[in-house]
């Protein structure tokens, strides 16, 4: 039995992580640009110029 | 000088690349330019150049000066650096905005660039010891893009807030359910397979700890909404929420107490699936508020004002707008919009107010004559007298307009409001009997106060919430494939009942530019003729010239000397050493009489000429060598597809009418070209005469879709029932509609209205689905038989049929 209240407590552990993760990443912007990352990925750093500024 | 077939940019005899496509011989500037002509012409898409007439501007970009002052307020300085929000206008890809931020990156200074792909907001940030933001705007409108001001308006900023708010509690919401189903699913194989009371209680606890969150803090809004409901004594669709959710919450409370069985994911999933709709529902909407800010944007925020000095000279002294009085002077120069408005005292130029009118050609200017605030000067430097300021410019009496007609206009009730407005009564009415038909079966109060309970937990459906949003997101989509913009659900809701279309002419029913109708030669070829203007005009920015120039195929191009442009009238200058004049029949009149000029033209082409000039064309004469030698008529030419468009929707029973801002006699003209009767034109009516003239027949009882692409239009984009505005209309105007069509097309409007309807359609069907499994199940709650299983089937089945029953909008 206790096994299964082990896992019950991982498991609740992990959700509250995963919301906590979720609200950093709402507060921090990342659900601004919904369009951008996917067109993003496809550039191509240039130059350490460039790289350095990013 | 010959022009690129491609590009139409000019190039020089001795470098051109010709070619020959087809047996016609094309000049290119480049081999680039060349390739793509033979690819597009290859893959039977040469229409393109014919199609960009209309609406591409070719040559360089606009080389326009940036207003500075305008950007003032939104520099801020960020540690040893500065930086600006700027909303940059022009994106039309991905591409662009690779563009712009590599270009940015690479100038000297700029440290970071990035541009929202979503809100084509860019955020750029340099160090002020090496550059400016002078420097840096014109980089960005070098390649053709326009930076404009992001003033972040409080109701924008309040707008963002609320979104990041909604996402933040569906966010918390979806995830609490999560966990709160792994223990539901729990107690449900219990139920069938048998369960220790211990475990079973754990997991019943558990599942009220994950539930609680979901209700008080995802909920909120709801509670709050349920209360403002109630005191208006209005059953809306939070109150039915909150009961649906809170009832689950507390029955299952008392079930724990008694040992039965829990309903805390019934509560969980009502929330969760109704916040999930509105943050659907809440992306769409967020862009139509910017327009008030924009509309502002149009303001210079500096001015020169006149200052006499004692010596009889003068100073122009920089001040900000809001302290310059009526009665003062204020100097303008050409490039620069007018900051309020008054009359000329000196110079002469010639001033853009189609923002104001939508009339495209330059309006001349003299001493005594009025100017907008807003409008732009074009040629010479002006110097007026302000006679009106701040609220009570024309430009300020337009954004009141539109303010009003956005306060004013009555927020539809949404369907599901009105469904919900029934069904929460009557669901309150029937677990009240319920509860007093136990009573007198003689059960106790307890048990026939919980069963009228479990009867508002049935009866909730979980798929309410997703019913609209869901169909107005794929109906939306369905309508972006086919290049129609739907800025929101509720204006489907309007668009379905139009029966009244009324367009705008110059822009929306004409193609808005001015072209070269036609081209006499008197005494010379009529291509000698256009050579000879073409050659004068190129220095000339006005918008008839550009006609000109632009109508020139291919000819040979004459030096031209003493180039001269007189404001109003025409141009002047030296070609091949004899003095040549373009200009108004007042401006050739000017330099040989009136008969010279009849007895050149002869009677068939002035006959002509008169009726060019009755059905609004402006006709331009050409003095060459002291004879009358070139006669121009240039037209703002109907759209090819305009007449078969207003006659599809004069078929399918909407009454179309035009109306402009121009006069009678032009705007009979264009009608008649379309195929409407005179009964059906409203000529010379200002921007808020728009806006009256709709609400008057939305008074009649109309229902009025209103079609047109310029700020003179936005009041009444605004009024109308569903405003719409076409692919390249003005900026505000595109704010202040609900539909834009993204290809210029009028054919799209009817088609418009149909996906309105279909999707209406569909939504009733959806709120069809997600009644009709709680509503059978009620009967059971109120025999006290309501069961967990009955719940979550329920909830599943009406999900399931919503979310496919919106699907097929995807198809067709």
């Amino acid at each position: 039995m206790w096994s299964v209240f082990i896992l019950i407590f991982i498991a609740l552990c992990l959700g509250l992580a995963a919301w906590l993760i979720f609200l950093w990443a709402v507060r921090s912007g990342q659900y601004d640009d919904m369009e951008g990352p996917k067109y993003r990925m496809l550039d191509d750093e240039e130059d350490e110029k460039e790289r350095k500024k990013l | 000088m010959l022009k690129c077939d491609h590009c139409s940019l000019p190039v020089p005899d001795t470098r051109a690349v010709v070619d020959e496509i087809n047996g016609e011989k094309k000049v290119f500037c480049c081999n680039g330019c060349r390739g793509v002509f033979r690819f597009i012409n290859s893959e039977g898409l040469s229409d393109f150049y014919g199609r960009r007439e209309s609406s591409w501007t070719p040559g360089p970009p606009d080389e326009s000066p940036i207003e500075l002052s305008a950007f003032s307020d939104s520099l801020r300085p960020a540690g040893d650096e500065m930086e600006i929000d700027v909303v940059i206008d022009g994106i039309r890809c991905a591409s662009c905005i690779w563009l712009i931020e590599k270009l940015m990156l690479r100038t000297d200074g700029v440290n970071y660039a990035r541009v929202n792909y979503a809100t084509h907001k860019a955020k750029l940030r340099w160090d002020p010891e090496t550059t400016d933001v002078a420097n840096v705007l014109t980089r960005i409108k070098s390649i053709g893009y326009t930076p404009k001001p992001s003033l972040p308006g409080a109701r924008e900023e309040e707008l963002k807030a609320q979104q990041r708010d909604l996402l933040v509690r569906f966010g918390t919401a979806a995830f609490f359910s999560m966990q709160l189903m792994l223990y539901s699913v729990a107690l449900y194989a219990g139920y069938f397979q048998g369960i220790g009371e211990k475990t079973r209680l754990t997991f019943q606890l558990i599942a009220l700890a994950l539930a609680t969150p979901i209700l008080f803090y995802s909920g909120m809004p709801f509670i709050r909404g349920s209360v403002r409901g109630l005191k208006n004594l209005s059953f809306n669709m939070d109150v039915l929420i909150v009961t649906g959710a809170g009832s689950a919450y507390i029955y299952s409370i008392y079930q724990i107490y008694s040992g039965g069985e829990v309903y805390f994911d019934t509560s969980a999933m009502i929330i969760t699936l109704i916040l999930l709709g509105r943050y659907i529902e809440s992306g769409a909407k967020g862009r139509s508020s910017e327009v008030i800010t924009r509309l502002l944007s149009l303001n210079p925020k500096e001015a020169r004002v006149v200052r006499e000095q004692g010596t009889g000279g003068r100073e122009f002294e920089p001040v900000p707008i809001t302290s310059i009085h009526s009665g003062d002077l204020v100097q303008i120069r050409p490039g620069e919009r007018i900051p309020l408005d008054g009359i000329v005292t000196e110079g002469a130029s010639e001033v853009d107010e189609s923002m104001l009118t939508g009339e495209s050609k330059p309006v001349a200017k003299g001493p005594g004559s009025e100017l907008f605030c807003g409008t732009q000067n074009l040629y010479a430097s002006l110097i007026f007298n302000v006679k009106r300021t701040g609220k009570d410019t024309v430009l300020s009496q337009i954004i009141m307009t539109v303010e009003n007609a956005q306060a004013r206009r009555a927020p539809v009730q949404a369907l599901t409001d009105r469904v919900v407005g029934y069904f929460v009564p009557a669901v309150l009415l029937l677990s009240v009997c319920t509860c007093i038909i136990w009573l007198i079966y003689g059960r106790a109060l307890e048990e026939a106060f919980m069963n009228a309970v479990s009867v508002l937990v049935i009866a909730c459906p979980c798929a309410l919430g997703l019913a609209t949003p869901l169909a107005v997101l794929i109906g939306t989509t369905r309508g972006a494939s086919k290049g129609i913009l739907i800025k929101g659900g509720d204006i489907i809701e309007r668009a379905r009942k139009i029966d009244t279309v009324v367009l705008d002419k110059t822009g929306t029913i004409t193609q808005g530019k001015p072209r070269l109708l036609l081209c006499r030669g008197i005494g010379v070829r009529d291509n000698e003729a256009l050579a000879i203007a073409s050659s004068l005009e190129q220095f000339s920015e006005h918008s008839i010239a550009k006609a000109i120039v632009n109508a020139v195929i291919e000819t040979t191009s004459y030096n031209v000397a003493d180039f001269i442009a007189h404001p109003g009238l025409g141009v002047s200058g030296m070609i091949n050493g004899k003095p040549a004049l373009i200009g108004s029949r007042a401006f050739i009149l000017s330099a040989i009489s009136r008969e010279k000029v009849n007895s050149a033209i002869g009677t068939d082409l002035l006959s002509q000429i008169k009726s060019q000039e009755l059905s609004g064309s402006t006709v331009i004469y050409l003095l060459y060598d002291g004879r009358l030698s070139g006669v121009f008529v240039i037209s703002d030419e109907v759209r090819s597809e305009a007449k078969e468009s207003v006659e599809v929707m004069k078929k399918t029973g909407y009454d179309v009418i035009m109306i402009t801002g121009d006069s009678p006699e032009t705007a009979l003209s264009v009608a008649e070209a379309v195929g409407l009767g005179k009964d059906k034109v409203m000529a010379r009516k200002s921007p808020t005469e728009k806006a009256e003239a709709i609400k008057a027949m939305q008074e009649e009882g109309r229902s009025v879709i209103m079609v047109g692409d310029g700020i003179n239009d936005a009041p009444a984009l605004v009024q109308a029932d569903v405003g719409m505005a076409m692919g390249r209309a003005t900026d505000i105007a595109l704010e202040s509609a609900d539909m834009v069509l993204m290809r210029s097309t009028l054919t799209l409007v009817p088609d418009a209205v149909r996906l309105s309807k279909k999707v209406y359609k569909v939504i009733r069907q959806n709120l069809f689905w997600a009644f009709i499994y709680n509503i059978i199940a009620v009967p059971l709650a109120v025999m006290g038989l309501l069961h967990p299983i009955v719940a979550a089937i329920s909830m599943t089945l009406s999900s399931l049929s919503v979310v496919g029953n919106s699907m097929r909008l995807k198809r067709g």
